[in-house]
């Protein structure tokens, strides 16, 4: 299983994705795929057609820096969680390359790299909290002994101690997004893709996710955001991307992209960049 | 291998907390069978062939029993994880396309081995049933559980609706079963009854698992095992390769 992700080349336990290549020598593929330069996530040409006809992304193209926080805007059906899917595996690709870290993304390397909150709860009703977390482990490759060690933090991280042998549909709306969340950080990937995370969610647990997710972008994760938020995306992005009708209409920071449309508020340039 | 083993001991461990429903309901219905129609009907019937009525009928009991639930088990988890779209945790690791499907496939295996287990067990205490042929039987039960425990795999990434696959159990496998020989032996029909029946593929089935308790047969074991070869390799190709191209399991 090619679940080395986070050791580096040269031995031992390494931070996702600000990992320098170590010493002089040959450069092997590993070497390529953890130099900072290597984006976390590259798009070219990714075209989806569904069975229905309906074309979600056309010839789209887009490349995030590995270690970036980078936001994705834009109204119900831009193609956000077909890009997310497309990304993820959970979609038949009809034409174009998706680069993780610069290995296509269908290789059980790029998987085990890609975590995924998706904007739906898909909780196994069968599993407890703990399970959950071990389940998803496991079928990510980790070793048992990671595994139990890893769930335990993670449950304590989101506060779901007391709900650990509880089953998923027992739990409140804000304990499954908990899960959720901790279920796609629990085998260390070094993309993670939260698909509008805070959907829903009150304003406390809001904070906590937000809190969450800003530390694990200061160990150096990428995080891909779709959000419906416009002040959630300005809060956290270092880059936004505006997309409508399956393309790519605008990128930049907040500030660039105020600039670029002439306005003062993001909501302006949201509805600037949706009108052209 | 890792993901695979995990996504097996899942798929059991929706067996196991699920037991009252998915093991001992399906033992108690097909003891009540052997009971019933063993022990009530064979004071009328006797014997077929050679064999004590009550005796006769434990191998088709145990076979439908079997089959339904690899049947079930596999059509409901895949429909479950798909329709709540839990499976994308799966679907998203990285496993290969084969360790998905066969782990999805060892969860109603299991669980028909629990009920085939079970009922062998309460049959050799209650009729006395003996095992002639082991290999023949282990070899039969294997084919006979690949090919259901993938045709409801297959069932289950194709329905749309929990109703799709009750139907394909009630309307199609459940008869073919019930004609399939679990109660008489076909010799006893009448034309063209009898020759019917050779085109039912579950009367193979049970025609080589009750070779394997029994020694006695319609049909030669050989050809009865072969069928359910032919049906059973083409039935796991097809279940790998939904898994393999995607198909109805990602949009």
């Amino acid at each position: 299983m090619d679940h080395h992700a986070d050791t580096h080349p040269c031995g031992g336990e390494v931070a996702p994705a600000r990992v320098a290549p170590c010493g002089a020598g040959v450069v092997t593929s590993l070497d390529r795929v953890f130099r900072d330069d290597t984006p976390a996530l590259q798009l070219r040409g990714l075209t989806k057609r569904y069975d229905d006809g309906t074309l979600a992304l056309e010839d789209f193209g887009l490349e995030i820096p590995a270690g970036a926080f980078f936001g994705l805007l834009g109204p119900n059906g831009a193609g956000k969680t077909t890009l997310i899917s497309a990304v993820c595996n959970l979609l038949r690709v009809t034409d174009g390359e998706v680069l993780v870290f610069g290995e296509p993304h269908d290789t059980l390397k790029a998987r085990s790299w890609v975590g995924l909150a998706e904007q739906d709860i898909n909780l196994d009703r069968f599993l407890t909290v703990r399970e959950t977390l071990e389940y998803h482990g496991g079928y990510f490759g980790m070793d048992k002994d990671e595994i139990e060690g890893r769930a335990e933090e993670m449950i304590r991280a989101f506060g779901l101690t007391s709900k650990r042998d509880v089953r998923a549909p027992k739990l409140s709306g804000g304990q499954r997004r908990r899960l959720l969340l901790a279920r796609a950080l629990m085998h260390r990937p070094r993309l993670v893709i939260l698909d509008e995370p805070t959907a829903g969610v009150d304003f406390e647990l809001r904070q906590e996710l937000w809190a969450y997710i800003r530390q694990l972008h200061s160990e150096g994760t990428t995080i891909l955001l779709t959000t419906h938020y416009l002040d959630e995306a300005e809060l956290l992005c270092e880059e936004i991307a505006l997309i409508r009708g399956g393309h790519l209409i605008a990128r930049d920071s907040a500030d660039g992209l105020r600039e670029h449309f002439g306005v003062n508020r993001l909501e302006d340039v949201y509805v600037k960049a949706m009108a052209s | 291998m890792t993901g695979l083993v995990w996504l097996c001991k899942r798929e059991t461990l929706r067996v196991s907390k699920l037991w009252t429903q998915t093991v001992l309901a399906p033992v108690v219905s097909s003891m009540l069978f052997i009971l019933v129609f063993g022990l009530s009907l064979g004071g009328r019937i006797k014997q077929v062939g050679d064999v004590d009525y009550e005796v006769f009928i434990v191998p088709g009991l145990i076979t439908m029993g079997m089959v339904q639930a690899a049947f079930a088990n596999n059509a409901s988890t895949i429909f479950q994880a798909r329709f709540d779209r839990y499976i994308n945790d799966v679907l998203s690791a990285p496993m290969k396309t084969w360790q998905m499907s066969f782990g999805y496939t060892i969860g109603g295996i299991v669980r028909a081995l629990a009920i085939g287990v079970s009922l062998l067990a309460l049959a050799v205490v209650v009729v006395g049933v003996p095992i002639e042929h082991p290999f023949e039987l282990a070899v039969a039960i294997s084919l006979g559980l690949v090919l259901f425990a993938s045709l409801g795999l297959v069932v289950g990434i194709y329905a749309e609706t929990w109703d799709h696959t009750s139907f394909i159990q009630n309307i199609v496998i459940l008869p073919l079963t019930f004609v399939g020989g679990v109660f008489y032996s076909i010799d006893i029909l009448p034309s063209p009854w009898h020759e019917l029946s050779h085109v039912n593929p579950v009367f193979y089935l049970v025609n080589s698992v009750r070779y394997g308790f029994l020694g006695e047969s319609d049909v030669s074991v050989w050809l009865s095992l072969g069928v359910t070869a032919a049906l059973a390799i083409p039935a796991y190709a097809w279940a790998q390769h939904l898994f393999t191209t995607g198909k109805r399991l990602k949009s």
